[in-house]
């Protein structure tokens, strides 16, 4: 069958009507054999019937027959929302020989039983968005779908263990992977751990094998401090710009020994260690941390006095023998062609400032969660030695779990690691120092495999765990053995009463929060986030790792709170889903692009600034405005906007909407 | 309420001594593992009566709030049907930690001295250990004259029908040789002692 000139020439238009019951989610509330009768009396209805569940296979086999039977010609389905069987009924009208796009959708679930309880409006509404649906469907034409090749590489974005996975992934697969990391390293927060729970694997031991992976792999290009600034195109054919910092060392040449970092003219730091959570200092060229990868020194524009106008003698660059220290390094941006991007920029722990209440920043051993990792850590700051800003041990410790969390004044939502790493940190704690730990809980949330057995461990090793969300740590004693501690004001709502617990040292279980420009990402990927600024995944449950724009996937922690199982899960899924788009080699697009009649288009370029996919240009020979549809999205501003009506959209013509706007009204 | 008093704990309040004398009897090694669920309490037949559930007590043992534990009528509403114990998610003989706190209370003095449940165990251990023998009648006197006299006028109806149809006698009843028990018990006593040291 030529399905070409189907309705479009003179042939009879022959509609087969098909209502759905959606088990009682419709025919609750709609009267269908009502609907399915009423349609039967339409013009060019051949026929018309109610089936309980259409999108079953039986469901579309009934389509297909009846296509083959009354030689149909359109095919019309009043069921649930286009978005989940528009698919499915185009794809039954194709098995039953006819262009998929004679096929038309008509939402009385979503749009109908759903949201009314008025049964005979309902089925009345129905009948009239049908009896719409089989005007408008008399115009529809066949279309194609166009299809375009997909590039054979990935951008990842962020090289956390969520990046490194998915890019390890997606290179074992074959594929060319570019893996851009804001810091010098990657490694991002897990390789500032000490161990990692429930079964105190050492963090390091099983991160720094895959790093090194990353960085000897031959089908990943690794490119450590940059930034992606712009990336245009579409699914399968993205063009990405990366910043490429100057680190002021020549990449090429360094080779990772480090004489320059014992030759700086600082013998000693000069500047906070970030990677410490500044309870350190380095110098001003430094490498990270040992096993940073790749392993190449960095120059730190802000503490070098040389970089500075400084007068320095430079001793760093004459102490490197293969003259890898460059300090006229400039920016340089790189241009790539990828196929899919996946988004994997992490976290930032919250700001423990911002709960003035637990004396962070006010007493000097009030600690943060990750400052705890760094000082249990034997490669951190004081080398595995827990003791406090005056060199002792301490003797107490509590542990205030939510710290930022499960809290309408800072972040409402539970970050869902903090039970596991206090629990973690506090057995830690107690293997260094043999401290009495107190953990401050408001719920112990340990859903994973093998955390809860892990919190039993913990109980059983004899921490205390005091339910209650702490009010205020104190330095005033009311009795004598409370001098000179802090002491943790708090109600034991297990006991029943308040106690006040003197301790030495206090660790704040910060939570998660997205980072500070996640939502300058958001825009400069186009995903969506919520509300709380993590970003969206398309669907919450079917679609965990896909975003709402084609070929960009959301691994790890810029997508919700996760700890490191779940987010090498993601990473690999988030790999995966982008294979199935390299893999499959090309990428359909939607026909319901627009496009331009020439003979009525004036050349006014209305169209050109409005359009946010800049699909259109202009034929400056011909004077028209041209749409390219790869990129239009048929969105429908140029199809609005154009002031001689120049511009047509398939599958929303003019006379497709306005013959289903006519009888829509007809009975209002 | 006759003055306004302290509520607040402070950390001197605690006896984590006591906690770890509770862990070391046997049955209640695994009261670290509590998640306060309140199983206990739920299913105790008589938490309709006690000042402290069986989930307060056993949060409060193992912090060591000894005071607050031992002077609770708790231990001594508990009848020991052993539901808590049964029901228990984490598998903590609950029961076998109020017992461990009744043997406390009673070492420590501080059980109320006319309070049934009391009196009758100590009377019950009391004839046990001289005789060997438990005797009915003479325990239930004993108990009650020690604890409420009053109460045995109502039931005389009752056990005069039980002394009739042969339920129970008056006699006090003896082992043949209780000194055998006594050295028995006295070695237990003995391994007891060292143990609370």
């Amino acid at each position: 069958m030529d399905d070409k000139t189907i309705g479009n020439g003179s042939e009879e238009v022959r509609i087969g009507f098909f209502i759905c019951h959606c088990g009682s989610n419709i025919a609750g509330t709609i009267d269908v054999e009502a609907v399915a009768d009423y349609v039967r009396t339409l013009p060019n209805v051949v026929v018309s019937s109610d089936y309980k569940y259409t999108c079953s296979v039986a469901g579309q086999d009934m389509i297909v027959e009846d296509i083959l039977k009354y030689k149909l010609n359109r095919v019309v389905v009043a069921a649930c929302s286009p978005l989940l069987h528009e698919k499915t009924f185009r794809a039954a009208t194709q098995r039953g020989g006819i262009n998929p796009f004679f096929f038309h959708m008509v939402n009385i679930r979503e749009h109908g039983s759903w949201v009314h309880q008025d049964r005979a409006l309902a089925t009345q509404k129905a009948m009239d968005m049908a009896r719409g649906a089989i005007a408008r469907v008399k115009f529809h034409k066949a279309l194609e779908k166009r299809r375009e090749p997909v590039r054979q590489s990935v951008l990842v974005v962020g090289g956390g263990i969520a990046g490194i996975h998915a890019a390890l992934t997606m290179a074992n697969a074959g594929k060319k992977v570019y893996l851009v990391e804001r810091e010098p390293t990657i490694g991002g927060h897990m390789a500032m751990f000490d161990k990692t729970f429930p079964t105190l694997d050492c963090a390091a031991c099983i991160l720094t094998p895959k790093m090194s992976e990353v960085g000897s792999h031959p089908n990943i290009v690794l490119w450590s401090y940059s930034e992606v600034t712009e990336i245009k195109g579409y699914v399968g054919n993205y063009d990405v710009t990366v910043k490429r910092k100057p680190r002021y060392i020549k990449e090429d040449l360094c080779v990772g020994c480090l004489d320059c970092i014992d030759h700086c003219v600082f013998k000693t730091g000069n500047t906070d260690d970030e990677f410490n959570q500044n309870l350190s200092k380095r110098k001003p060229v430094y490498i990270p941390f040992a096993q940073a990868v790749p392993r190449l020194v960095a120059i730190d524009p802000a503490a070098c006095t040389h970089l500075n106008g400084g007068k320095c003698e430079q001793s760093c660059a004459t102490a490197c023998d293969r003259q890898a220290i460059d300090f006229e390094q400039k920016e340089t941006f790189e241009h790539i062609g990828v196929g899919a991007v996946i988004v994997a920029t992490g976290f930032k722990p919250f700001d423990a400032h911002r709960k003035p209440l637990y004396g962070y920043g006010r007493f000097p051993d009030v600690y943060t969660a990750l400052e705890v990792e760094r000082l249990v850590c034997s490669s951190g700051p004081t080398g595995g030695d827990v003791v406090l800003k005056d060199g002792s041990k301490p003797k107490s410790v509590g542990i205030i779990h939510c710290v930022g969390s499960r809290d309408h004044q800072t972040n409402r939502w539970c970050s869902r690691v903090c039970c596991m790493y206090s629990l973690k940190l506090a057995h830690l704690l107690k293997e260094h120092t043999d401290a009495e730990i107190y953990n401050f809980y408001i719920d112990i949330r340990t859903p994973g495999k093998g955390y809860e057995e892990f919190y039993e461990r913990l109980q059983e090793e004899g921490n205390h765990f005091i339910r209650g969300r702490v009010g205020d740590i104190t330095d005033v004693p009311i009795i004598p053995e409370e001098e000179g501690r802090m002491i943790v004001r708090v109600e034991d709502s297990l006991a029943g009463f308040v106690r006040r617990i003197p301790v030495d040292m206090v660790v704040l279980a910060t939570g998660l929060e997205p980072r500070e420009d996640a939502s300058e990402i958001r825009r400069r990927f186009n995903i969506s986030c919520s509300s709380e600024g993590f970003f969206l995944e398309r669907h919450p449950k079917l679609a965990p790792v896909s975003t709402t724009t084609d070929g960009v996937f959301l691994a790890g922690c810029c997508q919700g709170p996760k700890d490191i199982p779940d987010t090498v899960a993601q990473a690999g899924a988030a790999a995966a889903e982008s294979l199935v788009l390299l893999d499959v080699g090309y990428v359909e697009m939607e026909p319901m692009t627009a496009f331009v009649t020439e003979k009525y288009c004036s050349g006014c370029k209305t169209c050109l600034p409005l359009c946010p996919f800049s699909a259109i240009s202009r034929d400056e020979e011909k004077g028209v405005a041209v749409i390219n549809p790869v990129l239009c999205k048929g969105c429908g501003t140029c199809v609005a906007a154009c002031p001689s009506g120049a511009i047509t959209q398939n599958l929303f013509e003019d006379r497709q909407i306005f013959a289903e706007i006519e009888e829509l009204l007809v009975h209002a | 309420m006759s003055s306004i008093q302290r509520q607040i704990r402070f950390e001197s309040d605690r006896d984590p001594g006591f906690a770890d004398e509770i862990r070391a009897m046997p049955g209640c090694e695994l009261i670290d593992r509590c998640i306060q669920c309140a199983t206990c309490s739920g299913v105790c037949p008589v938490s309709t009566y006690m000042e402290l559930t069986p989930r307060r007590i056993i949060e409060l043992t193992r912090n060591g709030f000894k005071q607050d534990v031992l002077n609770a009528n708790t231990i001594w509403i508990c009848t020991s049907c052993y539901e808590c114990q049964v029901e228990c998610p984490k598998e903590i003989g609950i029961t076998d930690v109020m017992y461990a706190l009744k043997t406390k209370a009673i070492q420590a003095g501080v059980e109320p001295k006319h309070l049934g449940p009391p009196v009758l165990f100590k009377e019950f251990y009391n004839m046990v250990r001289k005789t060997g023998r438990m005797s009915e009648t003479q325990l239930a006197v004993r108990s009650f004259i020690k604890s409420n006299p009053m109460q045995m006028w109502g039931m005389k109806w009752l056990g005069l029908r039980l002394l009739k149809t042969g339920r129970f006698s008056v006699k006090l009843e003896h082992m043949p040789k209780p000194s055998v028990l006594h050295t028995a018990l006295d070695h237990a006593d003995r391994i007891d002692g060292r143990r609370a040291k």
